[in-house]
């Protein structure tokens, strides 16, 4: 059964906004599979008689201190940004609706350890939590999944346990229940498709988030690591040379910025159209 | 003779249309009526029928979005041309309105004699003192019992009758004299829905005030109203005194709708429930039981049901009315473990029904089905309504795989559904086909007792009436026994055999309709059955097709 | 009856305090090294190496070197720098007052901008203005804080030379000026986020059923706004407004970077990068408190409002 069933008026309505969103978003997902093709130069290509030239057609968006084209480098980069994106969205999307539905629906023990697990979660700032984790671990984006599957569950969490609490003060699961279906198969069959709607629209602006984050990590040096072409990581590089090649930092970060965009739009969309359907 | 009466509101030819995703939708069309100076006149109808919507035009009071057509003067003013200046003088200060759900209609962050003070605070520019002086006298005037102490509390800690006597009050805080009361007792218990009508014929009275009520109840109506009108989808059916629109009604619609009530269909069929089964063993037995909640922490604990015993017999329609908080609902969960008992029991042919475990507890639980008040909340909203029927015929083996779809179409047909329908979804099927798709679906599991859970308090009057018809056909063709929860006496008169009066948690006592409505000798019971609003005397049974 | 509620809420703090010091200290277990080794100093005599054991429990068993650490914390003690070898709490006051300025300043330019677009965007609902207003606080969300204040570092600093490019500056004067620049920047990242819950909290309590009732007393639209609207609209952002500055924290951490402000962020990652362990980690530690305080005073407001809150 499709859980998503969309009515086809709703799609008539989508409005523009969700559709640039969607173009921006799935452009980048396009870059980002086509980035051997499309880029021109090897990304770790060291050139010494083209360092830190300014953009011009034959280096689109300029070189930076080691001579790499920096074009290239932002049409990779959006491999390790979206590989990140994606990644360190699932862990935690799982571990928090499944967290989610036990706490909203088992109530009790589960629900007061899980409850205590978010107070305490929340109480540190995510970066602060993840830079923590990172610190102990070691840089690297290992470390920075890692981080994100102990920490970034929480907010499906409290989505999925709100949904469900919602579906607790009607009679849908008294109906169940009275219809002689079983705790495992309603929570399945029944709960679960009708919680995670807000979950799954949700997760389009947390891919943003993680993204930003993790560039954000790398920016602080404790992401991917050099020579890897992640964005955050190239725009600290170009930090250095603010003054003399503002184009190192600024094409990553307007990469970032309009992934980042278009998902967000691509989120917002969503919500929407989710809400139209109700 | 007309010339006698002064016409205070008069509403000419005015349709309503509101823009939606779907195209212009008329919620009002044509609607003329004629409000007289110091009546109380009565608008009835069903959802839908645009009967809150025309009155809400009479202030303006429609989102921006509305079109509103027509003419509506009052005392000679023309409102829909009006400035907003002066519109605005005149709400609260000439027209005031009353709302359906007092919880709603008051902001939880003020206290109530704010709200009552606010209107007088930009009619008339009155000071702090004078101000908490007019909020005091108001809620004198609308009877609370401690109005210094009150007059500084705030909306979540009154009840709900003190709720409305309060947003009364703010309708009265200035110099008012037409009062629109929007189904100003449908949220209410019938006790208290009583005292505020008295209050409302007493303002009347004192203020000699002109009151226009909307209701859905044409008991309340009748009992408080001068002339009435019924709309229908929008239009006006008809108008007139009450006493002539009810006893000699026009309209084939306001026939159905007075035909609808249960005190009509008792009229006019008295004995098709049959005698109440005195002999043999209860099919259910409560004993003395007893639920608590709460009491944990520092969390008061809750005697939501305190001893309570009754038997339900084989064969029996046996109803169980109190007023909320009465604890019904919860007790009837109990009989098949949805609420946990704190003391006592309940047994189910003898065996307490907190024995029976896996295949034992799904047979039990096919024996006794239940079915609640909000239909489409009971369905999952991504079935199709097939594979709401199908699902219990799937899961418990009722009948073998290439028989599932014909007993599906089977039971559709035994609750008069088209098999239509079975494609679509819950959120596109009215509240009175969903829930006959509940009932389906309840008697897909081959019950012998069916506990109705206030099935029919969210649906229209009409819907309501098909409903307990079909139930009592259902019962008469299969042999059910029904445990009925309700608040409505009438409807409990009507379709009953066997009577169980609850109220806070305590049993007050049981016995035939007879026993309870005419004779019965508690105190609470007859002040229950007394506050019912009634029809006029002389509804015939010719009125009653 | 105020002060009961005040204690009650501490009082479930208690749990929440303990968690997080928990897990702040299984972090410290994690920890590579010989944590002797690393707190005594290479050329570290026997009885240093002694003192330093008993005060940290060192040799014990675990649940005893947990006890030993709840303790130390609760005396203010969270271990020593082993950069720069002095207490660590010493260590984070000397970095807090550039963090607390540039949070001050970042909130004061934060709550007016956001209560005007959010009031601008209900009040002009579905005009071009509002659908302007809420695409950017839809894509606002997106903008990465670290970029843009290199951006405006850029323009601001280096072309137009109206702002210092980093640094703190000396006296308050010129802290503030210097921190213009990193407060926008931090702005920025938040208005979108409180400007777009506003605008739909407004948006809803315009279509609240009071709201009806009020006007059908004929009271003055500005009056229901302001008393009506604006207020009830306010709670559930108040608790957003709470988890803000908790993210803000995170924020200053990248900003100080950007425009190398001395402030506690700094202090984080120079910690990470140098191994300065228990600098790091009595900051996680220290950012968690600070957090919950934050939440604890915002519930308090909360309650001050709504007076559903008090039963």
């Amino acid at each position: 059964m499709n859980a998503l069933a969309i009515p086809m008026r709703a799609v008539r309505q989508l409005p523009g906004l969700f559709i640039v969103g969607f173009v921006i978003t799935f452009a980048w997902i396009a870059v980002a599979i086509l980035a051997p093709v499309l880029a021109p130069y090897d990304p770790d290509a060291i050139a010494f008689d083209a360092l830190l030239t300014a953009p011009s057609p034959d280096h689109l968006m300029g070189t930076d201190q080691l001579g790499r084209d920096i074009f290239s480098r932002v049409l990779y980069g959006a491999r390790v940004d979206l590989f990140m994106g994606v990644v360190g969205l699932i862990v935690p999307l799982v571990i928090g609706v499944f967290l989610g539905l036990l706490s909203g629906y088992f109530v009790g023990w589960t629900d007061t350890i899980i409850m205590r697990a978010l107070d305490i979660t929340i109480a540190f700032p995510f970066l602060v939590l993840v830079l923590a984790i990172v610190a102990v671990l070691g840089p690297g984006l290992s470390s920075y999944f890692v981080a994100l599957a102990l920490v970034a569950w929480v907010p499906y969490a409290r989505l999925v346990r709100g949904q469900v609490k919602l579906i607790k003060q009607t009679d849908f699961i008294a109906a169940t229940t009275s219809l002689g279906f079983g705790s495992t198969y309603t929570l399945i069959r029944h709960v679960l498709p009708n919680c995670i709607v807000p979950a799954l629209v949700f997760a389009v602006t947390d891919f943003v988030l993680i993204i930003l984050y993790g560039s954000s990590l790398g920016f602080l040096g404790m992401g991917a690591q050099p020579p890897t072409a992640e964005w955050g990581v190239m725009i600290a590089d170009g930090q250095t040379y603010l003054s003399t090649a503002w184009w190192i930092s600024f094409f990553p970060g307007l990469a970032l910025l309009t992934l980042g965009v278009g998902a967000a739009l691509l989120g917002d969309g969503t919500a929407k159209l989710m809400r139209v359907e109700r | 003779m007309s010339d006698e009466h002064k016409i205070a509101i008069r509403v000419r030819d005015v349709s309503i249309t509101f823009p939606t995703e779907d195209g212009p939708v008329t919620a009002v069309k044509n609607v003329s009526f004629d409000i007289r100076e110091n009546e109380f006149f009565g608008i009835v109808g069903e959802s839908g029928s645009g009967k809150s919507t025309v009155c809400r035009a009479i202030t303006r009071l429609l989102p921006d979005r509305a079109e509103v057509t027509g003419e509506i003067t009052v005392h000679a003013q023309k409102m829909l041309e009006m400035d907003l200046d002066r519109l605005r003088d005149i709400r609260g200060n000439g027209i005031s309105m009353i709302f359906q759900n007092p919880s709603s209609h008051l902001n939880p962050l003020m206290t109530i004699g704010d709200q009552i003070s606010e209107t007088a605070r930009f009619h008339y520019k009155r000071n702090r003192e004078e101000l908490n002086e007019l909020a005091v006298s108001t809620l004198k005037d609308v009877r609370f019992s401690n109005p210094e102490g009150q007059v500084n509390a705030y909306p979540h800690q009154l009840s709900g009758g003190m709720k409305q006597r309060a947003m009364i009050g703010a309708a009265l805080a200035c110099d008012s004299k037409i009062i629109i009361a929007d189904e100003p007792t449908t949220a209410l218990d019938v006790t208290v829905q009583a005292e505020i009508l008295d209050l409302l014929i007493k303002l009347r009275q004192e203020r000699g005030l002109t009151i226009i009520i909307i209701s859905h109840d044409l008991g309340v109506i009748s009992q408080l109203c001068d002339r009435i009108a019924v709309m229908k989808d929008g239009e006006l059916i008809e108008q007139g005194r009450t006493e002539e629109v009810i006893l000699s009604p026009k309209e084939d619609y306001t026939r159905t709708l007075i035909a609808s009530r249960p005190e009509a269909i008792r009229l006019h069929n008295s004995a098709w429930k049959g005698e109440p089964t005195e002999s043999g063993n209860p099919v259910l037995a409560v004993n003395r039981a007893s639920i608590y909640f709460g009491g944990q922490g520092r969390n008061a604990v809750v005697k939501a049901v305190e001893d309570v015993s009754f038997d339900v017999m084989r064969g029996d329609i046996v109803g169980v009315v109190g007023e909320s908080g009465s604890g019904k609902s919860t007790i009837v969960r109990a009989m098949i473990n949805l609420n946990t008992l704190s003391s006592g029991e309940i047994l189910y042919d003898g065996r307490d029904v907190r024995n029976f475990k896996g295949a034992e507890r799904v047979n039990f639980l096919r024996k006794v089905q239940m079915i609640f008040q909000h239909p489409q909340e009971s369905l999952d909203p991504r079935f199709s309504i097939e594979q709401c029927i199908m699902e219990p015929l799937k899961l418990h083996k009722i009948v073998p795989k290439d028989r599932i779809a014909s007993r599906v179409r089977e039971l559709m047909e035994m609750v008069e559904l088209s098999p239509d329908l079975l494609t679509r979804r819950p959120r596109d099927i009215s509240g009175g086909q969903a829930q006959r798709v509940c009932i389906a679906r309840a008697l897909a599991m081959e019950p012998e007792v069916i506990i109705a859970d206030e099935i029919t308090s969210a649906l229209d009057v009409t819907i309501q009436a098909q409903i307990l018809r079909l139930l009592t056909r259902l019962k008469e063709q299969m042999g059910l026994t029904i445990v009925f929860v309700t608040h409505d006496l009438d409807v409990v008169r009507t379709f009953c055999n066997r009577v169980v009066v609850m109220q806070i948690g305590k049993l007050i006592e049981t016995g035939t309709p007879q026993q309870i409505f005419e004779t019965s000798s508690h105190d609470y019971t007859r002040r229950l059955v007394a506050a019912i609003p009634h029809l006029p005397q002389g509804l015939s049974q010719s009125e009653t097709a | 009856m105020i002060i009961q509620l005040i204690v009650d809420r501490l009082k479930q703090l208690i749990p929440a305090l303990l968690g997080v010091a928990l897990v702040t200290f299984l972090l410290v277990h994690l920890i590579p090294g010989d944590p002797v080794a690393l707190l005594a100093g290479d050329r570290a005599s026997p009885e240093t190496i002694a003192a330093v054991k008993t005060r940290y429990g060192l040799d014990q068993p675990i649940v005893v070197q947990l006890f030993y650490y709840l303790k130390n914390i609760a005396m203010g003690d969270l271990g020593q720098s082993l950069r720069f070898r002095i207490p660590v709490t010493e260590l984070i006051l000397q970095h807090l007052w550039p963090t607390a300025l540039l949070m001050i300043m970042t909130i004061l330019i934060t709550i007016p901008c956001a209560i005007i677009l959010a009031a601008l965007a209900a009040s002009h609902q579905d005009r071009p203005l509002d659908h302007a207003i809420r695409a950017f606080s839809v894509a606002g969300i997106a903008i990465p804080v670290f970029w843009i204040g290199i951006v405006l570092a850029r323009i601001f600093s280096v072309q137009l030379g109206w702002f210092p490019v980093a640094g703190f500056g000396e006296g308050l004067w010129d802290n503030v000026y210097h921190l213009v620049l990193p407060s926008i920047t931090l702005a920025i990242g938040i208005v979108p986020v409180l400007a777009r819950n506003l605008r739909a909290s407004l948006l809803e309590m315009m279509e609240a059923d009071f709201v009806t009732a009020a006007r059908s007393k004929g009271v003055p639209e500005s009056y229901i706004f302001k008393r009506h609207v604006f207020m009830n609209a306010l709670i559930p952002n108040l608790q957003l407004f709470g988890v803000i500055v908790a993210f803000l924290f995170g924020g200053t951490i990248v900003v100080e970077k950007v425009f190398a402000i001395p402030g506690i962020g700094q202090l984080l990652i120079s910690s990470i990068l140098g191994r300065d362990y228990y600098v790091v980690l009595g900051l996680t530690f220290f950012f968690a408190v600070f957090t919950m305080l934050v939440m604890l005073i915002v519930d308090l407001v909360s309650m001050l409002i709504d007076p559903r809150l008090r039963s």
